[in-house]
């Protein structure tokens, strides 16, 4: 092209150049359009070769994938097949060893079966046909025959309980006769019936308490009362009742995220509720006294807290009424208290209800004590619970540590119910300021006592603090105030009575109101008096057991204030006139020693005053 | 002892170990109990330290008085002396009041229950003389050095001088005369029951006010305007001290003013013993209607109490 450009630039000079130059040119274009068009053409026969190697391809993969597919559908038609189980293999056929032995030949037909799995298992199943044959006719005939036994038992069932009411009637005629010869068999085993039902602490108790009831002291008896229905239901379902705790507790929680304020403070009572539980059933122990009065002991068991306490009541032959002071005396509260000395009874005795007390918020126990019953430790030690803040002594357990308390716990209680019986009566004749002075009694003392007891009231503790003693008191002691008279003197005696009565002295706190005011802190003859009265236990306990104690001691207060008044009169030499008090008791010396004391011990026979 | 013997329990009388190192102590249970002073008063006392180290029942009565020789301690109950050696043996009379000694010839004057003084020898044992004259019983006795004279004070109101012979040298009712107005308290009584002397003073008290006598004149020198009955009283450098009712030490100048009252534990006052002998253990104790016995380290006020 530019070689034509070129030329034709060049001009017509070289004309021929050009035409030369263009008939070239325009071969060389048709050559080109003939390649062109041989290239489109050899693309072309390409492409539909490739096309129809392909198209054939297409048909082989497909048929190949046909025969895969068949493949499979025949490969899972096979392993379903193999997985088929006729239901004859679920049935349990007796071995081979077995099944050659037993079964008869037409039915095993060993010659076949041998060598064909096939007829052997027919066979096999066929055996097995005919036993099961067998057997249920077996079971049929069985059936009838147990329906006939049935039958008769029914019938023998039916005679012996028309026997009952005959029994019955026996059974009651034969009550009169064993009560008669007092051998109540009846009666224990319906006690022995009923207490399987007791919680162990109660049920170890009861055997004590029975057989020293039965051995030592005929006036002491047992009974179990209370609800066995609910004891028996209580030992039946503890693990029921776990399972109902989780729920109800998973219900409640529920609950509570509802309702917050309406049910904690719910909650919380009956979760204090449901520790402080009693055993339905409860023993009561009676001990009676020759005087008829009998004491009841009510036991119960606190099945969470594992502790046993005691109510008491007390019914008197007599009508108790009249002493106004003596209202504390038989109170059931604290007609126990400091049977030991310092068990009051108001906290439970088992360390381990601590924690238990502390998950519910109970802070003292002795706010349950007047519905509860007191839990004292003498009550545990019956019941064979021993607690380990007892102190490190023999570790007897259960019936040993019962029996080892049992005789001497009756006898402090038969001993205290004497006692505050005694102290009873003692105060209505006090109240009338008669002195009850026992006709064994009246040698410590002269035939004539001229100062008498004009009052005797009750007082509270606040009221005696004031009046002072070292360390001897404490809350749970009666106290009680005695006025003594004679003429212008009045002497006010303080008295202090322990609840252990008559083992501990009952203290005297003197105050004399006679030309002045003297008292025992200031006087030392005063003081003196004082010591006649509360040290001289030997002396003025009495016979035993002791009972006269008090109104010995009270009497000897009236004597003393007699010897006092009348030797002191002497002191003072006629300054004031005629003396109130004239001599009329015989002492030796009315002074004596340095703090000049006088005369307050009386000799018996002699009948004159002399000092210690 | 219970707490209730405990609560009327009286210390009557004490007295010092010769040595000075113990103090014994009776009371009204008829109890002697020694306490070792040295134990109680060291840097490390305990409350065990203020307990006895010693207790025995040394009569049947109360032990009204007790005194200490270079060995032995004596002590009288009703009726008898025994003689304990600062570990014992016994003797006879009726409730003995005072004991005191005459170093010169070596007998034991006593006074007591039946009126009259009785002078033992104490290396024979027998008594060698009766002094009768009193009308009651004998509270007190002390004993002049000098002139190797005894003086008693009794139950009658009379304050007895005797010499050598059984005849008194001279006898004064302090009730009578000029000195009735100023000493005699008769709401109280007559009866004198304690006497101190210092060669020519001589102090004594009981019903009547506790008083200064100077002897040679026979009269009242100056009365000591104390409350209660004294039933102790001890002549102590310049001061006199004196014990009786009402639960206090009272210290006293000679001009008859009453220098200061010590409060103590016990309500009333029996006994007062000054410990002169040893001067490590330089102590005041003093006993009374209780059963604790003070104890002063420094005179002026109470230390610390031993108990029964």
């Amino acid at each position: 092209m530019f070689h034509f450009y070129h030329v034709s630039k060049t001009g017509s000079e070289r004309v021929n150049d050009a035409d030369i130059c263009f008939i070239q040119c325009s071969v060389h274009f048709i050559t080109l359009k003939k390649l062109n068009r041989l290239a489109h053409m050899r693309l072309k026969k390409g492409r539909d070769q490739t096309h129809e190697a392909k198209q054939r391809v297409d048909v082989l993969h497909l048929q190949l994938q046909n025969l895969l597919y068949e493949v499979m559908h025949l490969q899972k038609e096979i392993s379903k097949c193999l997985e088929f189980k006729s239901q004859h293999e679920e049935i349990e056929l007796v071995s081979e060893e077995e099944f050659f032995q037993e079964a008869p030949a037409e039915i095993s037909r060993p010659h076949v079966t041998r060598d064909d799995n096939h007829q052997l298992t027919l066979a096999r199943l066929d055996w097995e046909l005919e036993q099961r044959k067998r057997l249920a006719e077996q079971y049929k005939m069985s059936l009838a025959r147990k329906e006939k036994i049935q039958k008769a038992i029914e019938q023998k069932r039916e005679y012996l309980s028309s026997l009952q009411p005959g029994l019955q009637n026996i059974m009651q005629a034969s009550l009169p006769v064993q009560e008669y010869l007092s051998m109540p068999f009846e009666q224990m085993q319906k006690q022995a019936e009923v207490a399987r039902h007791l919680p162990p602490p109660l049920y170890v108790l009861l055997v004590q308490a029975a057989a020293y009831g039965q051995a030592c002291d005929k006036t002491l008896s047992v009974n179990i009362s209370g609800d066995v229905d609910e004891a028996k239901a209580l030992s039946r379902r503890p693990e029921d009742s776990q399972e109902d705790e989780s729920d109800s507790d998973a219900e409640e929680e529920q609950q509570n995220t509802k309702r917050r304020r309406a049910t904690v403070g719910v909650q919380l009572e009956d979760k204090r509720k449901a520790m402080l539980r009693r055993h339905p059933l409860s023993l009561c122990v009676d001990l009676k006294c020759k005087d008829g009065s009998v004491l009841h002991l009510f036991f119960y068991y606190l099945m969470n807290l594992n502790i046993l306490t005691v109510k008491t009541k007390v019914s008197t032959a007599t009508d108790l009424s009249g002493a106004v002071s003596a209202g504390e005396l038989l109170n059931s509260e604290s007609l126990l208290n400091c049977l030991y000395a310092s068990d009051h009874g108001k906290e439970t005795p088992n360390p381990a209800n601590r924690y238990q007390f502390d998950k519910v918020g109970i802070t003292t126990f002795a706010d349950y004590v007047s519905d509860l019953g007191h839990p004292y430790v003498w009550v545990q030690k019956l019941g064979g619970l021993q607690f380990s803040s007892d102190g490190a002594q023999v570790c007897l357990r259960g019936s040993a540590l019962s029996a080892s308390h049992m005789e001497k716990t009756m006898k402090l209680l038969r001993g205290r119910l004497q006692a505050r019986l005694a102290l009873h009566k003692q105060f209505s004749s006090l109240e009338h300021s008669i002195i009850p002075v026992s006709s064994e009694c009246q040698h410590l003392f002269p035939a004539k006592v001229v100062s008498g007891l004009t009052r005797w009231t009750m007082m509270s503790y606040q009221e005696f603090t004031h009046v002072l003693k070292a360390g001897l008191v404490c809350e749970t002691d009666l106290f009680f105030m005695a006025v003594v008279e004679r003429g212008t003197a009045r002497l006010l005696a303080a008295v202090v009575l322990n609840p252990r009565y008559p083992e501990v002295m009952p203290l005297f706190s003197l105050s004399l109101h006679w030309k002045g005011e003297r008292s025992g802190r200031t006087e030392d003859n005063l003081r003196a008096m004082e010591s006649e009265v509360n040290v001289f236990r030997a002396e003025l306990q009495g016979p035993r057991p002791g009972l006269q104690l008090l109104t010995n001691q009270i009497q000897r207060l009236c004597v003393c204030l007699d010897v006092y008044l009348e030797t002191e009169s002497q002191v003072c030499d006629g300054s004031e006139g005629p003396r109130e008090f004239p001599r009329e008791k015989m002492c030796l010396r009315t002074a004596r020693g340095p703090s000049r004391l006088k005369p307050f011990k009386y000799n018996h026979p002699q009948g004159f005053f002399s000092h210690r | 002892m219970g707490p209730v013997e405990l609560l009327h329990m009286s210390v009557f009388s004490q007295s010092f170990s010769p040595c000075g190192r113990f103090l014994a102590a009776g009371n009204n249970y008829g109890e002697i109990a020694v306490f070792s002073l040295s134990a109680a008063l060291s840097p490390d006392a305990s409350e065990a330290s203020q307990k006895p180290i010693l207790n025995f029942t040394a009569h049947d009565g109360p032990v009204f008085s007790l005194l200490s020789t270079d060995t032995h301690l004596l002590s009288a109950g009703n009726g008898e002396i025994s003689a304990w050696s600062w570990a014992e043996t016994s003797l006879e009379i009726p409730e003995i009041n005072a004991m005191i000694i005459n170093p010169k010839d070596n007998s034991l004057i006593v006074g007591g229950g039946d009126n009259n003084i009785h002078i033992m020898d104490m290396e024979t044992g027998i008594f060698k003389s009766v002094l009768k004259g009193h009308t009651d019983y004998i509270h007190c006795l002390c004993f002049k050095e000098r002139e190797e004279e005894i003086l008693s004070g009794g139950e009658d109101g009379a304050v007895r001088i005797w010499g050598h012979t059984e005849i008194p040298l001279s006898h004064f009712q302090t009730c009578s005369g000029m000195a009735s107005q100023e000493c005699a308290r008769p709401q109280f009584g007559k009866w004198i029951s304690c006497l101190a002397t210092d060669s020519d003073w001589m102090l004594c008290g009981g019903g009547p006010s506790l008083s200064l006598w100077h002897l040679r004149s026979m009269s009242p020198t100056s009365v000591f305007p104390l409350p209660g009955c004294q039933r102790e009283a001890v002549f102590y450098q310049d001061l006199i001290m004196s014990v009786g009712e009402g639960p206090h030490v009272s210290h006293c100048l000679h001009g008859g003013t009453v220098k200061a009252q010590i409060p103590c534990t016990p309500s009333s006052l029996n006994t007062l013993a000054l410990n002169l002998k040893n001067s490590e253990h330089r102590v005041m104790t003093v006993g009374g209607s209780s059963h604790q016995i003070d104890v002063f380290t420094n005179f002026s006020y109470r230390a610390f109490s031993l108990s029964f």
